[in-house]
């Protein structure tokens, strides 16, 4: 049995959920964030409500991450990463860098929990704009609008009449090399076209998918809520072109249910960018030597039995670094993966 | 405008796009140099010098600045000749080698998308016998055509990927006595023009500052195989082909935006010649009007045969339907020639469009009916039967 | 035997098994496992389809009922459908990599290849255009600026009608003198395109749609051909021998 600590690299939903749980068992943690601050990217991209619940995600991410740096069990180390691994399964010496200074520490076991980043909607091959016009924003830029109680057109700094989601956006695109959905956004954009209709009852919002993905209870929660209480315009159709006529933006597609092209002015368009393995997760599986599954996330062994476990021993996953996971999925993986490094540590 | 600060803390300012590598896209260019490592074609090079650009996504493009094969268009030729007769002039004044083959056919891809009375092994020798042809003259294919360029795209992507293609293309060309040859690189002419943009600016004699263009690009350019086409970081933010709106940029004319830019025009190749009510309406609604509404520019570019066919002819039918019509239009590299003192209808060839264009050429500063006077008198030897051609010489 | 899955089929319905042959051979072309993966109705096709702004045409519907197999709405399209396509493949944006333009091309080429009386329709009045192309390697010439051919084209028509001989020689590019085709191409290169036609059995494709025009090309060809001492009718085409 090894008594060097258990190390986390990732301070978001997932990693917090594992570092808390391996503290909660009585073992040592050693959380490594590269941010100077934990709470990943509810925090780092300012969400301003939780899917599904609508909780402040600020004050919701807050506890969790109190909960972490509380607890004497944790090692929170900010501003660092993890670059390079020495040893095997049960002693394995892991160099972090902080800035100029580095150090190395002896870990038991590993959980990897490195998220994922949104697509760069400057790289979709449909024609959207983002980088042509500034009331084309992405949902992260109306997170960080809804986190201030306000939403408005950017070049104008005045309220929107018509405010439209576009889905997929970097997801289920073989053009791309995304062929998976990306999970949430629906719910997210169903959520936020809520927030949107709650400060400005009048505007109309509409969603445009290609299959309308709440899946579970965020059906009801989110979706029909959302369509039948604030009247978004669910329209079954994604869009092809984003231009520009006088201050509006002119968005082309085909409503699918009618069977008609669309051609409808809008005074801003929300991208629902999808997610992508993050940097830091490639860079993980480059430094622990795990192999990826086809999408380019790391990989895990045991199918849909063990969705934490990696082909190297003693390291484990959690959270978006293995594929598109909502804020559920991270935070039980990282309580999965806690209990199954702290079961490795005790055996090796 | 406070409200508008109010608002930049989404980071508008931080917007700056940096292309990557699409994870789909892979360079070509290896496949073909080992097909001809393996003996399975051979590859002509482009030659030196030329200009690196970046494509789509992300590869780096040579686009040669001289030795073109010159590969015309049959719609070109044929209609708007002042299409190849500036590229020519073009090259003339700059002293760049060309060559104007007469053992070139058309890539007949104009037919073949309206009839589909050909198939795809056809198809592919044609494209291979013009090229084994630019290979045996020693010259480097230039595309004339969009659709060519689009077409020629496709081809090479399927004698790439289809080997039981490459060999009956190979048999065909055994039986022709002909070599195999694919070009390193499949060049449209106006991207040529795009890397002498600055080279053609510096010697404009024109100011063009008052005169406001609108720019077409073709689909078989920029949506048929688009990991070809040229795509700058300088414009569009990187999110549109800069061919042809950089030229009029760097020539000095306002570049203005208009709500269908990225529409077809209309041509649907079969449509233009037998289901005209279609490309008419749709090349005078959707992209004339919308152009005059939104932007209403003294110019129309664009850089393809059927375009330019389309949005021009189509205008005549519009007007007595009173659709805000009457705008001229040309190609990007008659305007290019225009700027540096080419003749307007020795050279540019302007009386085989539709449009009137002389108000346009008085606002660009050429004494249109001088020039027109001009023309009318070279062609009195021809009419006299004193000369049977006019020449470079006479222009 | 299957049927159509609408009540409201439009055409004089054929035996299943002669829309099967159709859309095997359909299947069976070189391209069609890159032109044709899957449909998840996104529409973004038909966002970008010029025809279908104008037109009961739908990119979607094509690639949809391919997806589907569905063998019944497929010889629906193939009947009327297909031949309003623009072929600008503005939908090669599909987000599934399909080709709706490029399965409407394989599609007509079988529709020609069987002489569908959809496509001796569609291209009744085209046919001359196929005989320029075919004859001469150029399918735009300057002499067929008629304002016959071309009435809604305006007036400048006419002035270059009348004055096209006269125009054409003042152009300065030697190559351009040319009425009757685009450019002066050679008589050895013409041969070849000729051989290239003959080896592929282009010609035969012409027999389809139009006969008429398949006898004057058929004449013109053999007359160069035997120039250059080839006998057409012994020229095979290396398609069927494979």
């Amino acid at each position: 049995m090894s008594d060097n600590p258990i190390l986390v690299i990732g301070g978001g939903p997932a990693g917090l959920a594992a570092a808390k749980g391996i503290a909660d068992l009585g073992r040592k943690a050693v959380l490594v964030e590269k941010e100077e601050y934990l709470g990943g990217t509810p925090i780092k991209e300012k969400y301003a409500a939780l899917t599904p619940d609508f909780r402040d995600a600020e004050e919701a991410m807050g506890e969790m991450i109190k909960a972490v740096t509380d607890d004497g069990n944790v090692e929170v180390i900010t501003n660092s990463t993890v670059t390079s691994v020495e040893g095997s399964a049960g002693n394995m010496k892991v160099s972090v860098q902080n800035g100029g200074s580095g150090k190395t520490i002896d870990v038991s076991s590993v959980i990897v929990s490195t998220g994922f980043d949104h697509f760069d909607p400057g790289e979709e091959t449909q024609v959207y704009g983002y980088y042509e016009y500034d009331d084309v924003i992405t949902l992260t830029d109306a997170e960080k609008m809804l986190k201030e109680h306000k939403f408005v057109k950017p070049s104008s700094g005045e309220a929107p009449e018509s405010v439209c989601f576009i889905q997929c956006v970097g997801s289920r695109d073989r053009q791309i090399g995304n062929q998976w959905c990306s999970k949430v956004c629906c719910g997210i954009a169903s959520k936020d076209a809520m927030e949107i209709k709650q400060i400005l009852p009048d505007a109309k919002v509409f969603v445009f998918y290609i299959d309308l993905r709440a899946y579970g209870c965020w059906e009801d929660d989110l979706y029909w809520k959302a369509q039948e209480e604030y009247k978004v315009n669910y329209i079954k159709g994604i869009v092809t072109e984003i231009t520009k006529q006088g201050d509006k933006l002119i968005v082309k597609g085909e409503d699918t249910t009618m069977g008609r092209p669309m051609e409808i002015p809008m005074d801003v368009v929300v991208l629902s960018t999808g997610m992508e393995p993050s940097e830091g997760t490639k860079e993980m599986a480059g430094v622990f030597n795990l192999p990826l599954e086809s999408h380019g996330y790391i990989g895990t062994i045991g199918g849909p039995l063990n969705t934490v476990e990696t082909s190297v021993p003693g390291v484990f996953v959690a959270g978006a670094s293995t594929g598109p996971a909502d804020l559920e999925d991270s935070v039980s993986m990282g309580g999965n993966a806690a209990m199954k490094a702290c079961a490795f540590a005790m055996k090796n | 405008m406070e409200e508008k600060k109010s608002a930049s803390f989404i980071g508008l300012d931080q917007r700056k796009f940096t292309r990557k590598p699409n994870k789909k896209s892979v360079d070509y260019r290896h496949e073909l140099f080992e097909l001809e490592e393996q003996g399975e074609l051979e590859v002509i090079r482009v030659p030196e010098p030329y200009v690196e650009v970046t494509t789509k996504f992300g590869r780096t493009k040579k686009i040669p600045l001289q030795g073109g094969w010159h590969h015309k268009s049959c719609g070109q030729c044929g209609h708007i000749p002042g299409y190849p007769t500036s590229i020519f002039w073009l090259h003339r004044q700059f002293n760049l080698d060309y060559f104007d083959p007469k053992d070139q056919t058309s890539c007949t891809a104009w037919n073949y998308y309206a009839s589909s009375a050909s198939n795809v092994p056809a198809q592919a020798a044609i494209a291979v016998r013009n090229f084994a042809q630019a290979k045996v003259d020693g010259y480097f294919p230039y595309i004339h055509c969009g659709t060519s360029y689009g077409h020629y795209k496709e081809t090479r992507e399927q004698l790439l990927h289809y080997p039981e293609l490459r060999k009956q293309v190979r048999t065909i060309m055994d039986k022709l006595g002909l070599p195999f040859a694919f070009p390193e690189e499949i060049v449209h002419y106006s991207e040529w023009l795009h890397v002498m943009r600055h080279k053609i600016a510096e010697r404009k004699v024109l100011d063009l500052s008052n005169i406001t263009v609108t720019v077409h690009p073709a689909c078989h350019y920029h949506k048929l195989v688009p990991e070809d086409v040229i795509y700058d970081d300088d414009y569009f933010n990187g999110q549109r082909t800069p061919v042809m709106t950089a030229i009029a940029d760097v020539l000095g004319a306002n570049v203005a935006d208009y709500s269908t830019w990225h529409d077809c025009c209309g041509f649907g190749f079969r449509h233009i010649l037998v289901s005209r009510e279609f490309s008419r309406s749709f090349a005078a609604t959707r992209k004339i009007e919308r152009m005059k509404d939104e932007a209403n520019p003294d110019l129309l570019l664009t850089q393809d045969t059927g375009c330019l066919t389309t949005l021009d002819k189509s205008q005549f039918a519009a007007k007595a339907h009173k659709c805000n019509v009457g705008l001229p239009v040309m190609s990007d590299v008659q305007f290019a020639a225009l700027a540096m003192g080419a003749h307007p209808y020795k050279v540019c060839q302007l009386h085989w469009h539709g449009v009137d264009h002389k108000p346009l050429l008085e606002k660009m500063g050429i004494d249109a009916d001088k020039a027109w006077a001009e023309f009318e008198e070279s062609l009195g030897p021809i009419k006299s039967g004193q000369k049977q051609f006019l020449t470079w010489e006479d222009v | 035997m299957a049927r159509s899955i609408y009540r409201d089929r439009k055409y004089k319905d054929v035996p299943y098994e002669v829309k099967l042959d159709l859309f095997n051979q359909v299947k069976q072309d070189i391209r069609w496992k890159d032109f044709m993966k899957g449909c998840f109705e996104c529409g973004v096709c038909v966002g970008a389809c010029p025809t279908a702004r104008f037109c009961d045409f739908s990119p979607r519907v094509i690639t949809q009922t391919m997806s589907r197999e569905d063998v019944d709405t497929f010889y629906e399209l193939m009947n009327d459908m297909i031949w309003d396509c623009s072929q600008c493949f503005s939908s090669t944006r599909c987000p599934r990599k399909n080709s709706p333009g490029g399965i409407v091309t394989i599609m007509r080429e079988v529709a020609v290849k069987n002489g569908l009386e959809s496509a001796k329709d569609a291209l009744k009045t085209y046919s001359r255009i196929i005989y320029k192309v075919m004859s001469t390697g150029t399918q735009v010439a300057p002499d067929m600026l008629q304002p016959d051919f071309f009435p809604d084209w305006g007036p400048n028509v006419k002035v270059v009608a009348e004055n096209l001989d006269v125009w054409r020689r003042a152009i300065p590019p030697d190559t351009l003198h040319t009425t009757e085709l685009a450019w002066d191409v050679s008589d050895k290169t013409k041969f070849q395109l000729y051989m290239i036609f003959k080896l592929t059995g282009n010609l035969e494709l012409i027999e389809q749609v139009d006969e008429g025009i398949y006898d004057i090309l058929g004449e013109t060809i053999e007359e160069l051909m035997d120039e250059y001492g080839v006998e057409a009718d012994e020229v095979e085409n290396i398609l069927e021998e494979n």
